[in-house]
């Protein structure tokens, strides 16, 4: 794929996407006014100067690249943007500096990280700020406890969630560490099932640690986040199962002391399992979103002509449920299917990547976005029960929102440089397949 | 506006949502079919030289030469009995920077005057033009060999 095609498929798709967030915005004035938003021009031009912007810093910093994830995080912040500004005028203007912030980190990571590689330099660096920014909501003074979870540290003005850039810190983190302990943690013995005890060290360091988040932050999504990170990271790693299914033992019983000892955890269960019987009190926000969606349909009542702010948090949290019910299934299933490709393509980085490095970081960072928004829509549609965690790219949320992009920029940082690595090698040479397996 | 209107052209929103995925993954799609960067050897110009490699597989003293990487493009190894393959200084073929090699990861030998290659239970497997191996395999002139990322082709 020559460096044209790639940016030239992007750049199409990136008109779409401005052509559909600006229709979307357009038919949310005509829904909820019923007149077209003054504001449709700048709108228009704003998207569009977002994203040829960091389309731009693409063809200049990384022009092999994948060519569509960064028009799909474009759609799917487009539309969350459109459903916030239809339910809460205020948050979309907090959205829109964070989209544009979003934006300015997705070039500045993409132009400071100039290699993928550099980033397993400091890979010590990355953990002690992984574990520091994780923590740092329990800090005395700038901590703060928002909707029963302390994760949120308020600095001046701004709140925000330092665990959503930990996340990263800590996949570059388990990526460096793992490559260069994976043979000592992959080698069990002859003719064992299980790893030998030094190697469970840093599994059980893990879990202690996700229970400790979990217990201390009272958050359940970042915990388990944290948890499945490293578990599905370790499983790459070593090829070996039994960490697997080490890892869902050890989840089991993290699961059951968090249960026994948690009464929010109990009534999440309660609700999950029947939230019928708490409609008009514990269950009332669960209960609202299902019948919102069910309301919607097939194809949703139209943007702006249904009432998704009667579910409570409906712009954060549960904006997948405001979204089926205005879009009803066709569109919540376009969602479902933009963050399944999201996926596959972070996966086929992560296989095409010829650095262990690379590989291990693209599974890493692949699987936080996949696992947050199974948390998330899991929960929202009573699969799972609910966590509270935002929709990567969709739900209002600025930390989320820039992290994401960050996070972005990696994945198309790692696509780049192993197509410029193989170009540069002449060309010819490894067949492709054969790194992949 | 009417509401039904509205819901008409939420309806065709929804359609262009749909078309910009499928276009989405037709890219990912011709994308995946056409890794246009990395190109596996012409088979169709090996052919020819393969052909007479067939029927007369190498006898005298063989020879691999490295592909990949490209550090180290055009280094040889002559085979006369046996070469080990792996990250242990013992090895022949010692590849001690690249950590996809296990210590002993394979060997090649001869047996009846033909070479064979065998996986020596490596972690990540060797692969023989493209495939893993899964037992002793008979070498051919034109074959390339993975192990880690290093790609060694027979030249004789």
């Amino acid at each position: 794929m020559t460096r044209a095609s790639r940016r030239d498929t992007e750049l199409g798709l990136l008109l779409i996407v401005a052509i559909v967030t600006a229709g979307a915005y357009v038919l949310a004035g005509l829904g909820k006014t019923a007149s077209l938003p003054a504001n449709i021009g700048p709108f228009l031009g704003m998207i569009l100067g977002l994203l040829g912007v960091a389309h731009v810093a693409l063809r200049r910093f990384a022009p092999h690249a994948d060519s569509v994830l960064l028009p799909m995080a474009g759609l799917l912040n487009g539309i969350g943007y459109v459903f916030i500004a239809r339910l809460n005028r205020d948050l979309a203007g907090l959205q829109a500096t964070w989209t544009l912030l979003g934006i300015v980190a997705f070039i500045a990571t993409v132009v400071v990280v100039r290699q993928a590689r550099d980033l397993d330099r400091y890979r010590y660096t990355f953990a002690l700020l992984g574990v520091g920014l994780l923590m740092m909501p329990l800090l005395p003074g700038v901590g703060r406890t928002i909707h029963g979870a302390r994760l949120w540290v308020r600095l001046g003005p701004v709140n925000f969630q330092p665990g959503e850039l930990a996340k990263i810190a800590l996949a570059v983190f388990f990526a460096a560490y793992l490559v260069e302990k994976r043979e000592l943690l992959s080698d069990f013995g002859r003719g064992r099932l299980l790893p030998q005890p030094r190697a469970l060290a840093p599994l059980l360091l893990a879990w202690g640690f996700s229970l400790l988040v979990m217990t201390a932050e009272k958050d359940l999504g970042s915990s388990l986040l944290f948890f499945a990170l490293f578990i599905g990271m370790l499983w790459v790693a070593t090829d070996r199962g039994a960490y697997l299914a080490l890892g869902s033992v050890l989840f089991a019983m993290g699961s059951l002391f968090a249960y026994k000892s948690f009464a929010h955890v109990q009534e999440r269960v309660r609700i999950w399992h029947d939230p019928w019987k708490y409609a008009s009190n514990e269950g009332y926000q669960l209960v609202q979103g299902l019948y919102a969606m069910g309301s919607g349909g097939l194809a949703g009542a139209g943007i702006g002509l249904g009432s998704p702010q009667k579910i409570p948090a409906a712009a954060t949290d549960f904006i997948f449920a405001a979204i089926g019910e205005e879009l009803g299934l066709m569109g919540t299933v376009a969602l479902v299917t933009a963050f399944l490709v999201i996926v596959g393509v972070g996966l086929r980085i992560a296989l095409r990547a010829d650095q262990p490095f690379e590989k291990l970081l693209a599974t890493g960072l692949t699987l936080i976005l996949g696992v947050q928004t199974f948390i998330i829509i899991g929960g929202v549609t009573q699969l799972v029960p609910l966590t509270g965690i935002t929709l990567p790219f969709v739900s209002y949320g600025g930390s989320s929102l820039v992290a994401n992009y960050v996070l972005l920029a990696m994945l198309l940082r790692i696509s780049n440089d192993s197509v410029e690595r193989k170009l540069r090698a002449g060309g010819a040479a490894a067949p492709a397949g054969a790194v992949d397996g | 506006m009417p509401e039904s209107l509205l819901q008409i052209l939420t309806f065709c929103l929804l359609l262009l949502v749909w078309l910009f995925l499928l276009r989405v993954i037709w890219a990912v799609w011709s994308d995946a079919r056409t890794p246009a960067v990395v190109t596996a050897p012409p088979r169709a110009a090996q052919a020819p030289a393969a052909a007479p490699a067939a029927t007369g597989q190498p006898t005298g003293p063989a020879r691999l030469k490295v592909v990949e990487p490209a550090a180290r493009k055009g280094q040889v190894y002559d085979v006369s009995d046996e070469l080990k393959i792996g990250r242990a200084a013992t090895c022949q073929v010692a590849l001690a920077a690249d950590s996809y090699v296990s210590q002993l990861h394979a060997r090649i030998f001869r047996r009846d005057g033909s070479l064979f290659i065998e996986d020596m239970g490596s972690t990540n497997g060797t692969f023989l033009n493209r495939k893993k191996l899964t037992g002793p395999v008979a070498l051919r002139r034109g074959d390339r060999v993975q192990v880690g990322q290093t790609v060694l082709e027979v030249t004789k």
